[in-house]
């Protein structure tokens, strides 16, 4: 029987009077990499940290490998966390950092050593065994942070926005080191962040948090293309909202009638790579849907344009176009913008 | 590599954890209790033997009495030491504010780094060494043949003798000798958070010095002000070792009548009711002041 | 203007430390009655050698001092890092409550003690002057160290636990070794507090079981011998030197402390 390496259910949580985390459902695969993702103050550190141990939930149940954790203390849990400032011990080596999980665990001498020395190897900081955390770089620290929390095989590796304090270019390299450790280590892991770039990057699947519950979760690419919820459908990319009467076969948005693919909902998501805009006078065939617009601001990036449109009743409109043609649409022209119905995605509230 | 649980796991029931307030009781108790001994109970004994009318020990029964606390009626010249050790509290505090709000301004204004810190520390230091000693070292300065003396018959050798030991005013030099550096840190600390750029901005508006002296710095600095006030007050009206060393004859204080009931003349209950008194004037003062004590402590806190 | 406040300056320390310096000149004096011219001479310091009386007075000031140290530092820290971790109703109350012993009157709270032991039979003497010290000496304890565990990072403990730590073993090898430099300055702070304390050992002394300072006050008002002289700057000067050390420890428990 193939169990998930974590479960949680029902998992709910109060501070004063606030409901931080609400019937939280979630089961994360032996293995996957699953991101945590929503604003500050959706509830995604307070459930990894019920995950964790260091919160207690007011109601529900985690399970953790084999066993019910919900009333283990944290260090009978068998995790490996790295916090978001690293937490290393300042007056240890950075190999004695990396040792204290495999002292507390009764390892010692020679493969106390051999592990040690393969982690390092494995977040390429073989010759740093000596150094003190202060004299590492962010990177640095941040590897070592990583290091401690894997050789301990623990069930689920728990990341809480790691890699928050790193510039952007350090940023993505960690990423990528970050998703080949994971993947050679093939540990559980479960990955809490804000940036919804990262965690489609990193992840097998996704699980957006807002207040205090999961509005969707799936594969990176399900959710980004199907997104049930407005907020989901604009936090997790860009989207533009058309909202209308619903009648037979679509919605209708001002004199169109915009055709979906699935049940019609009075309000509707179209992303903004989805959309073409087509300038005076050109072809419209083939395309499902068709709204006019007026052309507010064109943002030129080389690759790609951003187009900010205003639709006929003055929604605002976004569209990226590839730069295939070169002469970009000006400003205060008027144009068409043609989709498909496979891309109206309906949307709740 | 095979899964390791840790030390705390076994494979059978999960451990749990001890409820919270079971070690934070733990710690607490032996403090709060030691307080309790040495501090809390002592002070409710000395409550209940000043409306006694004996000690209560051997196989003396005392009765209960308000005598005690009326013996400022009885004996009035009571209420002269009490005045006098007001006015000495007073003119302490009054002293230690005029050096040492100055003297804190000049540490601020004058020196910066490394320099500051020292001088900080110099400044500090006899504070936090033995108060006996330093009034002994006064002895030696104040007393006829004594530093000054000698120092002062050097220049004018007609002169009178300059030995004034013995007078209020040793017992003034040596009180003020004694708080001013605790007044210089709390001045000190209070200054350091005003902003230099608050002090620019009014130059740059147009104000002077003393202008600016009122209307920014003073308002400012007032809690520090305030807070080393009244922890100098309140250890003055209470002493009676300097005013018996630097006074003699002339130095009698609420702290030396008190002192007296316990070592001389043996009259504890009233000894305890005059120290209740003392304890309730002193009391009155904290809670008067309690709000810019509280933030002058948490700015301390801040700033350590 | 900063000639001015340096000026000023240097006449307030003057004013602070022309005692004490006319005090250790005239330890060093050879004349027993100050007169001057000076001479220099060590006699005073060796008489005390054999003054018996002085000598027990401050065996007993040292260990008094010592045995507060430890003590007040033990229950102090505990104190310090209960009040600090622990979220409870009623803990700024017990916060409040630190304050009584430093900030009544020693006046007021050394006679209390005297009556209090007197009549319940604990009495007077070392023991109840070790009492009184450790009670006067805890405040400042906590003091100290809760401005140490406020340097000390929270998440290092969860990291510690995470690993597998108990709370106990994360304090001991986590917290404590960062926090070391405020016990231990905590621990010098407390040792000088009870090495000066006069007011709450003068009631509870009893004949012959006397601290140095109760000793040296005894002396003044009977009558003046130069050995006062040199054992007070004795006194001054172990002070001073335990005051340094605590204030060079404070600072340098700081920057191991901090990234």
């Amino acid at each position: 029987m193939h169990l998930s390496a974590v479960d949680v259910t029902a998992v709910g949580k109060s501070y004063g009077g606030a409901r931080v985390l609400d019937n939280i459902h979630a089961q994360f695969r032996e293995g996957s990499f699953t991101s945590l993702l929503g604003p500050s103050g959706s509830g995604k550190t307070t459930l990894l940290r019920i995950i964790a141990g260091f919160v207690a939930p007011d109601t529900g149940r985690v399970r953790i490998g084999a066993q019910d954790v919900t009333t283990v203390p944290v260090h009978a849990r068998n995790i490996g966390m790295v916090f978001q400032s690293y937490a290393l011990f300042p007056h240890m080596t950075v190999a004695d950092n990396i040792a204290f999980g495999l002292h507390r665990r009764g390892i010692r001498g020679a493969e106390l050593q051999r592990r040690v020395a393969d982690v390092l190897a494995m977040v390429k900081l073989g010759d740093f065994a000596q150094r003190l955390p202060k004299q590492l770089s962010g990177g640095q620290q941040q590897r070592v942070a990583l290091a401690r929390a894997i050789v301990i095989n623990p069930t689920v590796l728990l990341l809480d926005e790691p890699l928050s304090a790193l510039d952007r270019r350090l940023r993505q390299e960690m990423q990528v080191e970050l998703r080949r450790i994971q993947r050679d280590s093939g540990l559980t892991t479960i990955f809490v962040t804000h940036d919804q770039e990262e965690a489609l990057t990193l992840s097998d699947h996704v699980a957006i948090l807002d207040r205090g519950r999961i509005v969707q979760e799936g594969a990176p690419i399900a959710i980004y293309e199907r997104p049930t919820s407005r907020f989901a459908a604009a936090f997790l990319g860009d989207a533009n909202f058309l909202s209308g009467r619903v009648v037979e076969g679509g919605l209708q948005v001002g004199t169109q009638t915009i055709r979906i693919s699935g049940t019609v909902t009075p309000t509707v998501a179209v992303r903004p790579e989805k959309m073409t805009l087509l300038p005076e006078g050109a072809s419209t065939d083939g395309f499902d849907n068709l709204l006019p617009a007026t052309v507010r601001q064109v943002v030129y990036a080389g690759a790609a344009t951003t187009y900010l449109l205003d639709g006929a009743d003055g929604t605002p409109l976004r569209v990226f176009a590839q730069n295939r043609e070169g002469t970009p649409a000006e400003p205060g022209s008027r144009v068409t913008l043609g989709w498909s119905a496979a891309h109206t995605i309906p949307v709740t509230d | 590599m095979t899964a390791a649980t840790p030390a705390g796991a076994s494979a059978k029931a999960p451990p749990r954890a001890l409820p919270g307030w079971v070690a934070t009781v733990a710690l607490l108790l032996p403090t709060y209790a030691w307080l309790t001994l040495a501090v809390f109970l002592p002070l409710c004994a000395m409550l209940l033997f000043s409306v006694l009318t004996k000690a209560p020990f051997g196989n003396v029964h005392p009765q209960l009495t308000t005598a005690n606390y009326m013996v400022f009626v009885r004996q009035p010249y009571l209420l002269d030491v009490a005045w006098t050790s007001l006015k000495l509290g007073f003119l302490t505090t009054a002293l230690c504010a005029l050096i040492g709000l100055p003297a804190a301004m000049a540490l601020k204004l004058g020196a910066s780094g490394r320099l500051r810190s020292v001088l900080f520390l110099l400044i500090i230091l006899p504070f936090w060494t033995n108060g006996l000693v330093r009034i002994f070292s006064w002895t030696m300065v104040l007393r006829e043949d004594g530093f000054l003396d000698m120092a002062v018959h050097a220049i004018i050798p007609s002169a009178p003798s300059a030995g004034i030991l013995f007078s209020q005013s040793a017992i003034v030099i040596g009180l003020v000798h004694g708080y001013l550096p605790y007044m210089i840190l709390t001045c000190f600390i209070s200054l350091l958070a005003i902003d230099d750029s608050l002090i620019e901005a009014a130059r740059s508006l147009g104000a002077r010095w003393p202008v600016i002296f009122l209307r920014v710095i003073l308002p400012l600095v007032v809690p520090g002000l305030v807070s080393g006030a009244i922890l100098t007050f309140v250890p003055v009206i209470g002493s009676f070792m300097e005013p018996r060393i630097l006074g003699g004859r002339v130095g009698v204080t609420m702290g030396t009548v008190i002192e007296d009931q316990f070592t001389a003349a043996f009259n504890w209950p009233r000894g305890a009711a005059l120290s209740f008194t003392m304890l309730a004037v002193v009391l009155a003062i904290f809670a008067t002041f309690s709000g810019v004590l509280r933030q002058s402590a948490a700015r301390a806190d801040a700033s350590s | 203007m900063k000639l001015l406040a340096r000026g000023f300056i240097l006449l307030v320390l003057i004013f602070l430390y022309l005692p004490i310096a006319v005090m250790a000149l005239m330890a060093f004096n050879a004349s027993p009655l100050y007169a001057l011219p000076f001479q220099f001479s060590t006699e005073w310091f060796e008489a005390l050698a054999t003054d018996d009386v002085l000598l027990t007075a401050a065996r007993n000031s040292a260990l008094i001092a010592v045995a507060t140290a430890v003590l007040a530092t033990l229950l102090g820290t505990a104190a310090a890092v209960a009040l600090h971790r622990a979220r409870f109703p009623g803990r700024d109350t017990l916060r409040v409550l630190l304050l009584p012993p430093i900030a009544i009157p020693w006046l007021i709270t050394g006679t209390a003690m005297l009556l209090f032991f007197f009549w319940t039979g604990i009495g007077r003497g070392l023991h109840a002057m070790l009492i009184g010290h450790v009670a006067l000496a805890i405040p400042y304890v906590v003091l100290v160290v809760n401005t140490g565990l406020s340097g000390v990072r929270r998440d290092l403990e969860e990291a510690a636990k995470s690993l597998g730590s108990t709370p106990l073993h994360a304090f001991f090898a986590v917290t404590l070794p960062l926090l070391l430099p405020s016990v231990i300055a905590a621990a010098l702070f407390a040792f000088a507090v009870s090495l000066d304390q006069f007011v709450i050992s003068y009631f509870l002394a009893t004949p012959g079981v006397v601290t140095l300072p109760v000793q040296i006050y005894a002396a003044i008002r009977k009558g003046f011998t130069p050995e006062i002289n040199a054992i007070s700057t004795i006194l001054l000067g172990v002070s001073m030197i335990v005051i340094l050390g605590f204030a060079w420890l404070s600072k340098a428990g700081g920057a191991l402390e901090r990234r």
